[in-house]
């Protein structure tokens, strides 16, 4: 085979070998620093692993409440750390409820991609037998306009059983990457309501649920919509540069603070693993950079970034699924190297379906095996000093701070989504990742090479059971017979003024959650204050 | 990214998503090599069965392109109208399509690729169900 030029999938060169002389100066100094103290290169913690072992960490859900409980409590019960609810795409994403027409023109898909949420009562049967007080969870609300109903649904059901919401802990995610770039939904709030909805939710938990992440930005969401590595670096800080100059504009919390509690992302790894190593680490140090920086924080915890891996779902392959039990291994280990604090491994038969309970288990066992079965964990930034490592870690920093500042030259993250310029970069990536494979400039094995006629290993599609639409309908009915009238309009007059006015919609979204609204009805109120959102781009 | 020569004319494809997904990457993928190659693309986004239909029946496209991101049963009942129209157009299937589900589709005589299909099949499949070569 030829010995053609070599390039990571952002396009930095790659070496045959590599010397002292390959790190960029300006990173060489930062060689000597120690894990748990600033910028962070080496780790977020003293002795990591060792003493922390990451979170496992998996996103779970689908059909029916209780089958989206019952697969929480597998996943648990087989030594998962921490759990993820997801919400129906369908109804959660669009703030429906099941009987929205949009939803009833569609009603064989509700339930398909996350368990159908209308209301508080349906969280309460979710979380009903888990032990919330001492598990780490995410409530969902991926989207934006989504995250206030979700978080203040969790909360209430914590509250409703005595737990003390400042001793809570876990995360809302409210991402921007998702919402806007990645998954758009028919019917979403504009951006710069939805950063309103964001800092609202930051200041709320900052007074009310310090142990909570508020946002949590998932620059995987960019990655898996055709950014390269530095570009999700880039986004990841001027995403978070948007949360911090809102706060610093209201005048409410000192920046420190909130840096602290919206300093747990959520990043990509994917096959390309040297490259994702180096990036997390990249991360780590860009996140502490710029908060000195820019901001003039000093306070260390301030400025440790907590970092959340999801395998590229992108990168699973619906031919010989069970090869990807490999690429998940592959992809979860670039995660441990690059020092995750938490990390969910997508199922083997992500191009298929969500997965089936035999390939969650193996998502954890995954781990398991990684946490278990090898010294992994026994050496703190086992690859640091690597000169690749290194030299890749330098240059990431050096060109992800390069996208950053294209963005904040544009205007900063949300006039980069309002001008289009952010479609334009994921579309050309998104296009130019689907060209290599065709051309075969990238391999992928059972795709476009080593295929088979007959596939020896097809495996059975897991399929969400089908009463999801007709159950929620029943409950749908029941919920509007049985809720106090009385208490629901007045919360809703509440939403309604508050969003409308300046105040925080946090106090007035716990009342109207408690007060047993329905997510369609969040809905109707945000749409009439706020409005949808024109994507300024044709796909 | 090309695929041989352009055509002297342009057929018309009705692109849709069925489901209320919102991740646009695969259906964007595949609009992006049909236009490369010479087709025109009516891009509807999310729609419903109703809303394809009446896209179907105005703009008279040569050729259907459906986003599949959910169950099947939508697919096939638009694969059902279509077929009552006067000069039904062809219809193709994309995005997520379990194994089965592509036997099905392909039992009724409907081209579908799921992840991973090559661009140039795709490309071929619309070319030969057009009759544009």
């Amino acid at each position: 085979m030829a010995d053609e030029i070599r390039r990571t999938t952002s396009g930095i060169e790659l070496k045959p070998i590599y010397g002292y002389g390959d790190i960029p100066e300006g990173h060489r100094e930062l060689l000597s620093t120690s894990p748990g103290e600033p910028p962070y290169l080496r780790g977020a913690y003293p002795k990591m692993y060792r003493t922390k072992p990451w979170r496992i960490f998996q996103l779970s859900g689908f059909g029916n409440p209780i089958d989206e409980s019952e697969r929480i409590k597998f996943l648990l019960s087989h030594g998962e750390s921490g759990f993820l609810m997801e919400h129906d795409r369908m109804t959660a994403d669009h703030l429906y409820d099941v009987d929205n027409p949009e939803v009833l023109a569609r009603s064989g898909d509700v339930g398909l991609t996350g368990a159908v949420i209308l209301s508080i009562r349906d969280f309460a049967t979710i979380l009903d037998g888990i032990d919330i007080e001492n598990t780490y969870a995410h409530a969902g609300g991926a989207v934006v306009q989504h995250g206030p109903f979700a978080n203040a649904c969790y909360w209430n059901v914590a509250a409703s059983r005595g737990i003390d919401l400042k001793r809570l802990a876990g995360t809302g995610q409210s991402d921007f990457n998702l919402t806007y770039l990645g998954c758009i939904a028919k019917e979403q709030i504009p951006p710069r309501d939805g950063l309103r909805l964001n800092l609202d939710l930051i200041e709320f938990c900052h007074r009310n649920l310090p142990r909570w992440v508020p946002v949590s930005i998932a620059a995987y969401n960019g990655a898996d919509s055709g950014l390269n590595a530095k570009e999700e670096l880039g986004l990841l800080m001027a995403n978070a540069k948007e949360y911090l100059d809102g706060i610093v504009e209201r005048g409410n919390i000192e920046v420190a603070q909130v840096a602290r509690s919206i300093g747990g992302i959520n990043l990509r790894t994917s096959m390309d693993i040297f490259e994702d190593i180096a990036k997390l680490r990249a991360a780590r140090v860009m996140w502490s950079r710029m908060l000195k920086e820019r901001y003039g924080v000093d306070d260390e915890r301030a400025r440790q970034l907590r970092i959340h891996v999801v395998t590229a779902g992108s990168a699973m392959t619906y031919q010989q699924p069970l090869n990807n039990i490999v690429r998940g291994t592959l992809m979860a280990l670039a995660a441990v190297l690059g020092g995750a604090q938490s990390l969910g491994v997508s199922g083997y038969d992500e191009a298929i379906t969500i997965p089936s309970e035999h390939a969650h288990q193996m998502s954890l066992r995954i781990q398991q095996i990684l946490q278990n079965e090898s010294n992994l964990t026994s050496v703190v930034d086992p690859l640091g000093g690597s000169y690749l490592i290194e030299s890749l870690t330098g240059q990431l920093v050096e060109e992800g701070f390069g996208v950053f500042d294209e963005i904040v030259a544009q205007g900063g993250y949300i006039a980069t989504l309002e001008s289009g310029w952010l479609y334009r970069r994921a579309v050309a990536g998104s296009n130019e990742a689907a060209y290599d494979i065709e051309t075969n400039r990238v391999a992928k094995v059972g795709v476009n090479c080593f295929m088979d006629d007959v596939s020896p290993y097809e495996i059975e599609a897991f399929e969400a059971p089908r009463d999801a639409f007709d159950n929620a309908m029943e409950r749908l009915v029941d919920l509007r017979a049985t809720r106090d009238q009385k208490v629901l309009r007045d919360a809703l007059v509440g939403l309604e003024e508050a969003c409308v006015s300046s105040s925080n919609i946090m106090p007035a979204m716990m009342a109207a959650t408690e007060a047993e609204v329905s997510l369609g009805e969040i809905g109707a109120v945000f749409r009439s204050s706020f409005g949808s959102w024109e994507v300024p781009f044709d796909f | 990214m090309t695929f041989n020569q352009p055509p002297p004319y342009s057929p018309r494809v009705v692109m849709a998503k069925t489901s209320l997904d919102g991740h646009w990457r695969g259906i964007t993928i595949v609009e992006h090599a049909l236009r490369e190659a010479g087709f025109e693309i009516v891009l509807l986004g999310m729609a419903t069965r109703d809303e394809i239909m009446s896209a179907v029946i105005q703009e008279d496209p040569d050729l259907v392109g459906l986003n599949v991101g959910g169950r099947l049963d939508l697919v096939l009942s638009l694969v059902d109208e279509i077929a009552k129209l006067e000069s039904p157009p062809p219809v193709i299937v994309g995005g997520i399509i379990t194994p089965s589900a592509k036997r099905t589709l392909e039992a009724l005589g409907v081209d579908a690729f799921p992840p991973g299909s090559k661009l140039t099949s795709i490309v071929e499949a619309a070319k030969r169900l057009t009759n544009f070569n």
